[in-house]
């Protein structure tokens, strides 16, 4: 099966943002580096051809860092299918002691948030490619 | 039943006030039903938070005074203790709003309201509260000062 394509919030200017692309970092150098792809929406947002393409036909977890739900809407524009959509904000509702501050960097709350966020990742993708591991 | 709006239009935003409420200075609605009165956040109250992440109401029997918190919000942005803008006991919770704060963003108006209290001293009050008009007028003011410092 092909990889699964991770495409969060580009945050920039934003903690939940930042969360988002942290949390994406987690869970595709980390977690399950051989399952998914990181496919930056920044990429997505200038029209890149090769991120089109990786996009293009895939299964994608989307994470959004706010209701705007950029990456979400990107990846459906660029003709991908979006799976599963999170949003930051939901996970720390159910992670009400992680609250994000800080922007370039997370603090302490932001950063275990992001962990979280990269472990419900990892939880979906293994659904997805049929895989069972420990997050 | 649509109710009759002011629509304040500031930049890309637009604020939403109506007509037959009453506010007080920090964005808390009032909707006089008989002898009870429901309580709320005002559109641009909940716009200018951003999006809620908890809402906590205080439990029935609260006895409160106009400035007393009755609720308190946490949003993306922000922690906001929300104070009574009437007298009396709180005497109905939105329960819904533990698991779906959002209904504050989505629809502050209707589905997303706090509280009913039971109006022990309304008259005075009313008083002491802006109507839509005068609302509209301070959120005015509000928003082309916070657009003037961007």
């Amino acid at each position: 099966m092909n990889r699964v394509v991770i495409v969060p919030c580009s945050g920039i200017g934003k903690s939940y943002g930042t969360v988002a692309r942290e949390g994406a970092y987690v869970v595709t150098e980390d977690l399950r580096p051989d399952t998914t792809q990181l496919v930056p929406l920044s990429l997505l947002v200038l029209g890149d051809e090769q991120a089109r393409a990786d996009v293009s036909g895939a299964q994608a977890i989307t994470i959004d860092g706010c209701k705007l739900a950029c990456a979400t809407k990107m990846v459906a524009e660029s003709g991908g299918t979006v799976a599963h959509d999170l949003a930051v904000l939901d996970v720390y509702r159910r992670h009400r002691n992680l609250k994000p501050a800080g922007i370039a960097e997370l603090n302490k709350g932001g950063q275990r948030l992001a962990q979280a966020l990269a472990e419900e990742v990892a939880t979906l993708v293994d659904e997805m490619t049929g895989e069972v591991k420990n997050a | 039943m649509s109710e009759e709006m002011l629509e304040l239009t500031v930049d890309k935003f637009t604020f939403r006030v109506p007509k037959s409420l009453y506010f007080n200075d920090a964005g808390i609605w009032v909707r006089p039903e008989g002898s009870v009165a429901r309580l709320g956040l005002s559109d641009f109250a909940q716009q200018r938070s951003g999006d809620m992440a908890f809402a906590e109401v205080k439990p029935v029997g609260t006895v409160l005074k106009p400035g007393d918190e009755f609720a308190s919000v946490e949003t993306i942005k922000v922690n906001i203790s929300l104070p009574s803008p009437v007298t009396g006991a709180l005497v109905e919770v939105n329960t819904e709003l533990q698991d779906a704060p959002e209904l504050i963003n989505q629809d502050p108006y209707g589905k997303g309201w706090f509280a009913v209290v039971e109006l022990t001293d309304w008259a005075n009050d009313k008083v002491r509260l802006l109507d839509a008009e005068a609302y509209y007028a301070l959120i005015q003011r509000q928003a082309e000062e916070e657009l003037e410092k961007q």
